[in-house]
């Protein structure tokens, strides 16, 4: 297993990491948001095997989600405060994009339509077009809490408690917001999770046609969105993150989350990380896993490729588990980056 | 030993297979072996290459992607090391052989107690339990009385026992054979005189009769869960304790633990696992390779599996959104 080619970001987080993510197009940057109220900003060094810290961004709460803009110098922040904040990374500057009534879990940025949305334990998601800051978002009312929110090309999934999942439309949501209608847009697609838990995470497939979701209970689904019968026929899903218990625990599996997926740009192919502390690489069209990659010290948090596909960040810290009283992050946080063999994250292609 | 074999293979067979250095487990033939150590050891992270040897993992990762290889793929803990030289079963150091038989040659016995524990069988191929049986023996009117009157007396307390709630260790003295009286089955042989072929200085099986308590023993002392009462054979006296070897008392059999470990490390293997695992799983399912699973690996299938975060409303960032440590209330923190 090859160890020269992973490393470890030298000044990490201070508390666990609710996000990373990296930067679009050539850049090597990396953004990382921590439940220490930070977003941390790393360059991957171009050569050498280490990642160095170019900034903080200190928020007034928990840092709930992150994502780039348009540019490598602007990102988005969801914050526990409630606020979607937009950060200029060059000068520090923060504005505040809208106001949820509660903490906001997730941001998303569509760089095709020019869309960032955001979605809030409030039962809402807001839809701010970027080329316009000054004006309002759009509000879109959701049935169930959203805890996941993912975007490709032209297609937003949210996933909710309850199993509740709506896609939605970008381009449809682009066009309600500059005509400024007051019926919020419907959802395309109205779903129930193929999982029988609670969504843990999504990720859209770079090539639009469908997503994957995972569950707290040690499983992840692929999906399309085409709603013909074929292609819902083609969907699957499968069990992994689990650990067989040791006998004198009782025995049977320990089932961990699947914490984080995140789709390889180029390849198809896609990662999960879980509470079990492993990152495995599979490839979504031939329903294999490709390779499992050495145990990390603690939970894998999130995930992120490059846009590239050259690098695989891998955000480590404890995970929650039932019935714990207490939780912090502290000193167990860490954040590895792997850089990738050429073919290491290709698929075979299907049988 | 001109009998059909019903699926448990016998020592030799066990310790004749070809097994993997790196991961303990064994194979049906040597071709799998070698195909398994390409596919899980000698397989080239980058390109995918299969290698024959580590050294020659090594020297590809040096040439073709300039790369050091510091250690074997997927292998167990103390047997990562580039330094020997495997292929196949060559290569393979003196003292590990001799480990790995060593361990083959306990599970064996022990899932044979277990199988005899759970069957109530004589162990097969045994002169000594089966010499008896063939002699055709006479009991004269007295005797055949007298045992009637013992089987009534043992009838009748273990029904006494069995309706206040105690378990008999006591076997069925009904459906013996006449010539085995009331004794169930003869005591094994403390320590099997047994030599592992190619192991000529291994030490008999089991390292102690520790392990076998002496007949006429019951069961209490042992962390065994009580059989119900109503159970068609009783334990024999002699039952072995389902505990696997390294567990309570035994002795420290560091592989079994490893390979225990790393199997539980590991979640399914890939598809040349999967191939391999079906060749074998037509020809004897259930013994040999399994058997460091041995006594557990019948109830923990059926046992639930634990999740570690079962909440299926809320979500981990609520609950952990409501600790003091990072509730954010509003104006409070401005």
């Amino acid at each position: 297993m090859a160890p020269a080619t992973q490393f470890e970001v030298a000044q990490p987080p201070n508390d666990a990491i609710s996000a990373l993510v990296f930067a679009p197009g050539a850049s090597r940057r990396l953004l990382v948001s921590s439940w220490d109220k930070n977003v941390y900003l790393y360059e991957v060094a171009s050569g050498a095997e280490e990642a160095g810290l170019v900034g903080t961004f200190e928020h007034r709460a928990p840092v709930l989600d992150v994502c780039f803009g348009a540019s490598p110098d602007e990102a988005f922040t969801a914050g526990m405060d409630h606020l979607v904040k937009r950060i200029d990374l060059a000068s520090g500057e923060q504005t505040v994009m809208s106001k949820h009534a509660e903490p906001v879990r997730c941001v998303v940025y569509s760089a095709d339509n020019s869309l960032l949305i955001s979605a809030s334990w409030d039962n809402t998601l807001h839809i701010h077009n970027c080329t316009a800051p000054s004006q309002p978002p759009l509000t879109i009312p959701l049935p169930g809490k959203p805890h996941a929110l993912a975007a490709s090309p032209t297609k937003l999934v949210v996933a909710m408690a309850a199993r509740l999942v709506h896609i939605y439309d970008l381009p449809t949501l682009a066009s309600a917001l500059s005509s400024q209608t007051n019926t919020p847009p419907q959802p395309w697609q109205q779903r129930e999770s193929s999982l029988k838990f609670l969504t843990r995470a999504v990720a859209c497939m770079p090539n639009d046609a469908g997503y994957a979701t995972s569950s707290i209970e040690g499983r992840v689904a692929v999906e399309w969105f085409e709603d013909t019968p074929e292609s819902q026929a083609r969907k699957y899903a499968f069990k992994c993150h689990r650990q067989a218990a040791p006998d004198d625990e009782g025995g049977g599996d320990v089932v961990y989350p699947v914490n984080a997926l995140a789709f390889h740009p180029r390849f198809g192919t896609f990662a999960s990380g879980g509470g079990d502390g492993t990152v495995a690489l599979w490839d979504a069209e031939a329903k294999r896993r490709m390779r499992q990659y050495q145990k990390f010290p603690d939970a894998v948090a999130a995930l992120a490729f490059s846009a590239d596909g050259r690098y695989l960040a891998v955000g480590v810290c404890p995970g929650f588990e039932t019935g714990m009283e207490d939780y912090s992050g502290e000193g167990r946080t860490k954040v590895f980056i792997r850089e990738l063999g050429e073919t290491e994250a290709k698929g075979k292609g299907a049988k | 030993m001109g009998k059909k074999k019903r699926g448990h293979p016998d020592v030799e067979e066990l310790l004749g297979r070809p097994w993997c250095y790196y991961c303990e487990r064994d194979f049906e033939d040597l071709k799998l072996l070698i195909s398994h150590q390409k596919a899980k050891h000698f397989k080239c992270d980058r390109c995918g290459k299969r290698l024959n040897t580590a050294g020659g993992l090594s020297v590809h990762m040096n040439q073709v992607h300039k790369e050091n290889l510091s250690s074997v793929e997927n292998a167990l803990p103390n047997r990562q090391g580039l330094d020997i030289e495997i292929f196949g079963m060559e290569g393979v150091p003196e003292d590990i052989l001799q480990q790995h038989n060593q361990r083959i040659i306990q599970n064996f016995y022990t899932a044979q107690a277990e199988r005899q524990a759970a069957t109530g069988n004589p162990p097969r191929g045994q002169p000594g339990s089966q010499g008896p049986a063939k002699k055709l023996k006479y009991e004269t009117p007295e005797e055949l009385k007298k045992r009637l009157a013992e089987y009534r007396t043992k009838s009748a307390t273990q029904k006494a026992a069995a309706a206040s709630g105690v378990a008999l260790p006591s076997a069925p003295a009904d459906g013996q054979s006449p010539a085995q009286g009331t004794t169930p089955f003869p005591p094994p042989q403390p320590g099997y005189p047994y030599g592992a072929p190619g192991a000529p200085g291994a030490p008999p099986y089991p390292a102690s009769g520790q392990a076998l308590p002496p007949p006429g023993a019951t069961t209490a002392p042992f962390p065994l869960p009580a059989r119900p009462p109503s159970g068609s054979a009783g334990a024999p006296p002699y039952f072995y304790n389902g505990a696997p070897p390294g567990y309570p008392g035994g002795a420290p059999s560091t592989v079994d633990d490893l390979v225990a470990s790393a199997s539980r490390q590991g979640p399914s293997g890939d598809d040349i696992d999967q191939l391999i695992r079906m060749a074998e799983a037509g020809i004897k399912p259930g013994a040999g390779s399994k058997g460091e699973e041995g006594a557990g690996a019948g109830d923990k299938k059926k046992k639930g599996s634990r999740m570690v975060y079962a909440d299926t409303d809320v979500s981990p960032e609520e609950k952990m959104a409501l600790l003091p440590r990072y509730r954010w209330v509003e104006g409070a923190a401005a």
